[in-house]
Formats: C-alpha cells, sequence, structure tokens
C-alpha cells in the first residue's frame, strides 16, 4: 500500500477521530481528578451538545459554526445543573454511588434527546462534501477545523490551568483536595467551574463527531468507552496525557480495519484499555489519581 | 512561680494572663471535643501571646494533634471557648479561621506536590488580592533554598525542602498565629535544626507559634512556654526551662 494511501484513508480519519475523543477524554480526566469519579453520563451529554447545536442550526437556519458556542453554553448550563441536583445531593455518600447515578443521568438526557429530536439519524447540513487536496493529503475542510479546534480549546484550557488563579485551584484541589481546602479553596465553586468546562468539552466533541459522521441518539453512549480508555491510557488526571490518548485510541481504531475486519473496529478501544490496565494502569503519563 | 505551684492551681484564663504580660493571641478554655462521638480532648486550656513559641509534648494520642486540629476547625468542638485575637472562632470552617489570621501547617500531605515550589507559595496566598510579590518575597528570604529551585515540583523535593515549601505556603497569608504539626518528623538532624532556627527567628519577627512536637528536649529548649498533655487534658505547664528541669516531666514524657 502507497504511504499516501495510508495517511489519507487510515492515518487523517484517525487523527480526525482521535481530536473528538481526545475533547471527551479532557473532560472525564478532569471529573476523575477533581471530583474523584467515573462520569458515565459523559457520552450522552457530548449527544445532547450535538443535539442542541442541531435544535439552533434548524430553528434559525444558522451555520453549525455559529451554534457551537451557543450547544457549549447549553451544556456548561446542563451539567453545572445536574451537579447541582444531583451528583452535589450525593457528594457525602460512597462515591459508587455517584457512578452508579451517572449512569442514570446518562439514560435520563439520551431520553430527553429522544423526546426531542426522535430516534432518527440527522445531519447539520445536506450534501457531500468532497476532500480538497494539500500536496497530495486529502482532507475535508471540516476535518481540518476539527483537529485545529481541539488543539486550541485543550490549549485554551492548558493555558487557564498553568496561569490563572482559579486554574491553579482546580490543579491544587486534584492534587491534595484537604490542603486545598486548609488555603482556603472554595471547594463548591471549583466543582461548578469543573462542571462547566466539562459541558463546553462535552459540547464540543458531539458536535464534531455530529459534523464529521451524524446525529444519532446513542451517538455519544458508543464514544463512551473508547473515551474513558483514552482517559485512562494517557494517565488519569493528566491533560495533555488524554490528548494523547484520545489520538492514538483514535488512530488505532482506523488503522485497525487495516489486520481485522471493520466490524470489530470499535473494539480495538476495549483491547487497548485492557492492555494499559494490564502493563502500565498508571497511564502512559504517570496518572494523579489511579 | 514555681511548675510545682502551677500544677497544683487550678488553670483558668486570668491565671494565665496574670503570668505572661503580652497581649493573648489565643486562649483555649476547658476545650473539649473529638472525632465522631467520642472526646478526645477533654477540657484543654492553653493559651498563646503575642510573639511567642509555645509547644506542646505529651505522650502518643494524648490529644496534642487533635488539639491543633480543634483550633483549626478540623474536628467538632463540643466545649469551652478558642479565642483568637478577641474573636470565638470554636465552631468556625478553616477558611474562615485563614482569614481570621492562624494558619496550619498539617504533619503529613501538606504540600501540593504537582505543583511547583512557587505556585505551592501563590497558593498559599489564595485568599489575598492584589499583590503577593512582597509575601512571596519575604519567605523566599527566609528559605533561600526554595528560591533557588522555585520552579522544580514540590512532590521531587527532599523531606526538608518539602517541610520549608509547607511552612510558606502557610506563612503567605501573613498569619499572627502559625500552628505547626510536627515539622520534624523524620527529618534529618540537621534539617530538623534548620526548622528550628526558622521558628525561632519567625517569633523574633512578630509571629506567634504553637508547635506539637516529637522532639521535646529540643524544643523545650528555646520555647518560651510548654504545655504537657495526657489523656485529652492539661498535665503540666510551665516555661521551657521550667518543665525541662521538672523531674516529673522528664521522667514521665521526656523520656528520663
Amino acid at each position: 500500500m502507497p504511504f499516501m494511501e495510508f495517511v489519507n484513508f487510515y492515518l487523517m480519519p484517525g487523527i480526525v477521530l482521535g481530536s473528538i475523543y481526545a475533547l471527551g477524554a479532557v473532560g472525564i480526566t478532569l471529573v476523575f481528578g477533581i471530583l474523584r469519579f467515573a462520569h458515565l453520563a459523559h457520552g450522552d451529554l457530548a449527544t445532547l451538545g450535538a443535539f442542541a447545536a442541531l435544535g439552533v442550526v434548524t430553528i434559525f437556519g444558522v451555520s453549525p459554526w455559529v451554534a457551537l458556542p451557543v450547544a457549549m453554553i447549553v451544556c456548561a448550563i446542563m451539567a453545572i445543573g445536574i451537579d447541582k441536583v444531583f451528583y452535589d445531593y450525593l457528594s457525602e455518600r460512597p462515591k459508587i454511588i455517584v457512578v452508579m447515578s451517572s449512569l442514570g443521568i446518562a439514560l435520563m438526557l439520551r431520553a430527553v434527546v429522544q423526546v426531542i429530536w426522535g430516534v432518527d439519524t440527522e445531519t447539520y447540513t445536506r450534501g457531500i462534501v468532497r476532500p480538497e487536496d494539500y500536496w497530495g493529503i486529502r482532507i475535508r475542510d471540516r476535518e481540518i477545523y476539527t483537529i485545529i479546534a481541539m488543539f486550541v480549546i485543550v490549549g485554551v484550557l492548558w493555558a487557564f490551568l498553568q496561569k490563572t488563579k482559579w486554574g491553579k485551584a482546580m490543579r491544587a484541589m486534584s492534587d491534595n483536595p484537604d490542603l486545598a481546602l486548609l488555603s482556603g479553596v472554595d471547594n463548591r465553586k471549583i466543582t461548578m467551574l469543573t462542571w462547566g468546562i466539562v459541558g463546553i468539552l462535552c459540547a464540543a466533541s458531539g458536535f464534531f463527531l455530529g459534523i464529521n459522521t451524524e446525529l444519532k441518539p446513542l451517538m455519544g453512549w458508543t464514544m463512551l468507552l473508547p473515551m474513558f480508555a483514552a482517559a485512562i491510557l494517557g494517565g488519569v488526571g493528566r491533560v495533555e496525557g488524554a490528548v494523547i490518548g484520545g489520538l492514538i485510541v483514535g488512530i488505532a481504531e482506523e488503522t485497525s480495519v487495516l489486520f481485522i475486519p471493520g466490524e470489530y473496529k470499535a473494539a480495538m478501544a476495549f483491547a487497548i484499555l485492557l492492555l494499559i490496565l494490564l502493563v502500565r494502569p498508571t497511564g502512559l503519563l504517570k496518572g494523579k489519581v489511579l | 512561680m514555681t511548675s510545682q505551684a502551677i500544677a497544683e492551681q487550678p488553670m483558668s484564663k486570668n491565671s494565665a494572663q496574670q503570668k505572661y504580660s503580652g497581649k493573648p493571641i489565643l486562649t483555649m478554655t476547658g476545650v473539649r471535643g473529638g472525632y465522631g462521638d467520642a472526646d478526645i480532648l477533654q477540657g484543654v486550656d492553653m493559651q498563646v501571646t503575642e510573639q511567642e513559641i509555645v509547644v506542646i509534648v505529651g505522650p502518643n494520642g494524648a490529644g496534642k494533634s487533635t488539639a491543633m486540629k480543634a483550633i483549626f476547625g478540623l474536628l467538632k468542638v463540643r466545649g469551652g471557648s478558642i479565642v483568637v485575637n478577641g474573636t470565638d472562632i470554636a465552631g468556625w470552617k478553616p477558611n474562615r479561621i485563614v482569614q481570621h489570621g492562624v494558619c496550619y501547617v498539617p504533619q503529613v500531605n501538606n504540600i501540593f506536590r504537582e505543583m511547583t515550589i512557587h505556585e505551592n507559595l501563590e497558593m498559599g496566598a489564595f485568599l489575598r488580592k492584589g499583590d503577593i510579590s512582597e509575601s512571596l518575597e519575604r519567605v523566599y528570604t527566609l528559605f533561600p533554598d526554595l528560591k533557588e529551585r522555585r520552579n522544580a515540583l514540590a512532590g521531587n523535593l527532599s523531606g526538608g525542602q518539602r517541610q520549608m515549601v509547607a511552612m510558606g505556603r502557610a506563612l503567605m497569608l501573613d498569619p499572627t498565629l502559625l500552628l505547626l504539626d510536627e515539622p520534624t518528623a523524620g527529618l534529618s538532624p540537621k534539617y530538623m535544626e534548620q526548622i528550628f532556627e526558622i521558628t525561632r527567628n519567625l517569633r523574633d519577627a512578630g509571629l506567634s507559634i504553637l508547635l506539637v512536637e516529637q522532639h521535646a528536649k529540643q524544643a523545650l529548649a528555646f520555647a518560651d512556654k510548654g504545655y504537657v498533655l495526657a489523656a485529652g487534658s492539661n498535665r503540666h505547664e510551665g516555661t521551657g526551662q521550667e518543665l525541662l528541669a521538672d523531674r516529673e516531666v522528664a521522667e514521665m514524657f521526656l523520656g528520663g
């Protein structure tokens, strides 16, 4: 197989898919690192984000790119609200109860999407977009935007965590919660801030999955395992690890069809997850939580 | 007044104030409390006045660290009062107590391991608004080792340097009262001496310090005052030298 064929048909789609996974995995790793539980409603929150953008597109007839910021705000408010009503209420209980409740939230979110938008497959825009050719690399504009958007969003988040007072407080809360409280950091504010950011990341990952493929009520749920695999692969609690993990899982899924039947593509995430837990449970970059 | 006389006399806020003339910073009176439903502290009285080092010594399980946590609002106080700078802070949450000028350095887990030394100090000043460069400079002057390695991750430092980061973090809010829970535990004699020297310098610079210390003899040697706790209540009280000279204290609590 010529090298360019590998790049165009396996590597580039892998990087695009990996970018979408990375956006979700960063959110998972934040919830894990700061709030200390596995957030199973993550995928369905992404579904909600994708459909919220669709709602804006159909109602106002605007471009999907205009709808993305709206979807981010909707998801951020939704995530903060879910935390206020459910997770915060359970915060004194064992973490496994919060994890199970997030599974319930996942089903509720999916039901809401199905009630409002139905169970059919939808798209943001009609018609086929042909890839452009850039020095032999065939790629669609929306795919370029997906990759760039992922690096920009994660880059902004990274700068926020490294440089700002509240970003540092989030890292402090993830590092040593007791000492953060002793330093006067308000637990409630950090929790709300975290959920706001997680909502934004979820909306982005759902939106980019939707714009590159199609919108289905199950779209987020099927992304949940690859996103968790990416977060664990990168080292739970590590933002940069989640990006690397997401890209690896995405590329592995897309290139796996070279060796195994396409129906088993989805099993790649599971295989990677198993392997990393066996060989290096702390992840590629040493995780802070597991 | 001899130490025997103090031990025989029932402790009260007034007697403590008469003996030590400085302005009281912390006055604990009959403090009871503990974790869950059990009272570990069975009525503890203590006073720290302006610009002095007060050491709490006593056997394991005497309630030394517990007394410190009670001051800092980390456990339930069921009786008595904890007056700091004229206000009873019993039952307050730690973040409010921090703003009231009390800072606490826990014995373990007292740094942010994944953050740099500089960021640890910045987190210490989290509640402060505006410029913190003066406080940073003061802490770096106090701990020159830290300034050199300001961008190193705190988790990669030696035990002694970690303790300096922990103390530096607590000093960033310019507290009037500093609570140190066994700052020299597990440190080499060299670092222990260094931490003690810094503690003395902080006092000379105007800070009041309450210190729980396993190295009781060394600490009492420079302490302005000491309390011996046993089974959750006061057993002895006196200046550091008085306690060191007291035969009963020496035999029972300082290992002969």
